[in-house]
């Protein structure tokens, strides 16, 4: 009887293996994915509007105290980016006329799709949208927010969903720039949603709440494909350095919150 | 089979709550609440009893099926920890009953 039991155990176990090795060997499992995930989608679309309006409602009671310092702070703020904003128009007329004194068209803006999170994985850094290769999503595509702050790349695609590698997902790596300056580096994927901005040569230097963003030299490893340049990556939170390394590190705090993600937009042609 | 049944909606539920709500909440995204619910049933559930075990494969499949990794990869982990549950229950640990003298 004992051994029936132990023979009954082993036999299940090798039907799973079978199972689950066909499953992953043949293209059946992005099918069973979509399925499930369209399924899921409105399950997840409500759970996911419900997880925003809760954060967004407790992160309000805790930050209630800094309220008043961080509007203050914001006020300064945008009296600053008004004035900057003033010389950026004066600059933006002139940046048109020597293009048409030049024949130079202007830039071909973004074609995007707009698209809606559905989830997290559980333990990878990386997203679930609602736009797959039906809607001419392929690999690679950038993701941006509304506000051009970087989200991450495409993943894997199936027909009615994407999944989006994370700038955090430790498979992304693409060069960086430090805004207003000329210091390159290349930002990297740490997991748990932590992003560096590593290879900073030693003589160059950089400051905590610098600002990064994409330069068009593209990724280090050809997994990160190439990002158009300009778009927002992250602030140095922290910088690490080593005194006898050619090279140093910061860490960077990303433009965009997880937790706040409801739409986000693919770069399908750049 | 109708306690299966309303254990596969219940782990259907929590993995999407774990990919779609918690993410949202400080330490969320880093918590596994599958795991936690498969090792809290295997523990207190009866030896004999075999949801602990339906619970961590349909659990696994689910979050497999939410989650980058390929099918089979959240099985194997929960699988093995409700039958490592199980054995060390059987082996090592005694529950205090009354013996008639």
């Amino acid at each position: 009887m004992k051994l029936d039991c132990k023979r009954k155990i082993a036999i299940i176990s090798v039907l799973a293996a079978i199972f689950f090795l066909a499953l992953n060997l043949t293209p059946f499992d992005k099918k069973i994915k979509n399925s499930f995930y369209l399924v899921s989608s409105p399950i997840q679309n409500i759970f996911w509007g419900a997880g925003v309006r809760a954060s967004g409602f407790f992160e309000f009671i805790i930050e209630m105290k800094h309220l008043k310092e961080e509007n203050e702070e914001l006020k300064l703020q945008v009296q600053n980016l008004l004035a900057e904003n003033e010389v950026l128009k004066d600059f933006k007329e002139e940046n048109k006329m020597l293009r048409e004194a030049l024949g130079i068209g202007l830039e071909k803006e973004f074609q995007m799709a707009l698209a809606r999170v559905l989830g997290k994985d559980v333990a990878q850094d990386s997203i679930l949208i609602n736009k797959g290769a039906q809607d001419g999503i392929s690999e690679g595509l950038p993701v941006i927010t509304s506000q051009k702050a970087l989200i991450g790349r495409i993943g894997q695609v199936y027909s009615n969903f994407s999944k989006v590698l994370l700038i955090s997902h430790p498979q992304s790596s693409f060069d960086g720039k430090v805004t207003d300056s000329e210091v390159l580096g290349v930002v990297k994927g740490e997991g748990n949603l932590k992003v560096a901005f590593d290879f900073i040569p030693r003589e160059k230097e950089i400051k905590e709440g610098d600002v990064v963003i994409t330069s068009a030299l593209g990724g280090e490893r050809a997994l990160s494909g190439v990002f158009p340049f300009g778009l927002l990556v992250g602030k140095v939170r922290r910088i690490e350095r080593a005194d006898p390394e050619p090279f140093y590190w910061a860490e960077l705090s990303p433009f965009f919150n997880i937790g706040e993600l409801e739409k986000v937009f693919i770069i399908i042609n750049y | 089979m109708r306690n299966i049944f309303i254990l596969i909606i219940f782990f259907y539920l929590v993995a999407l709550l774990q990919t779609s709500f918690f993410p949202h909440f400080p330490m969320g995204h880093l918590s596994n609440f599958v795991l936690v619910l498969v090792i809290v049933i295997n523990l207190f559930e009866a030896q004999e009893g075999k949801l602990g075990l339906l619970g961590a494969f349909f659990g696994g499949f689910f979050l497999d099926i939410f989650s980058e990794n390929f099918l089979g990869f959240w099985v194997i982990i929960l699988l093995t920890t409700a039958v490592f549950i199980k054995f060390v229950l059987r082996k090592y640990v005694r529950f205090p009953t009354f013996v008639q003298v």
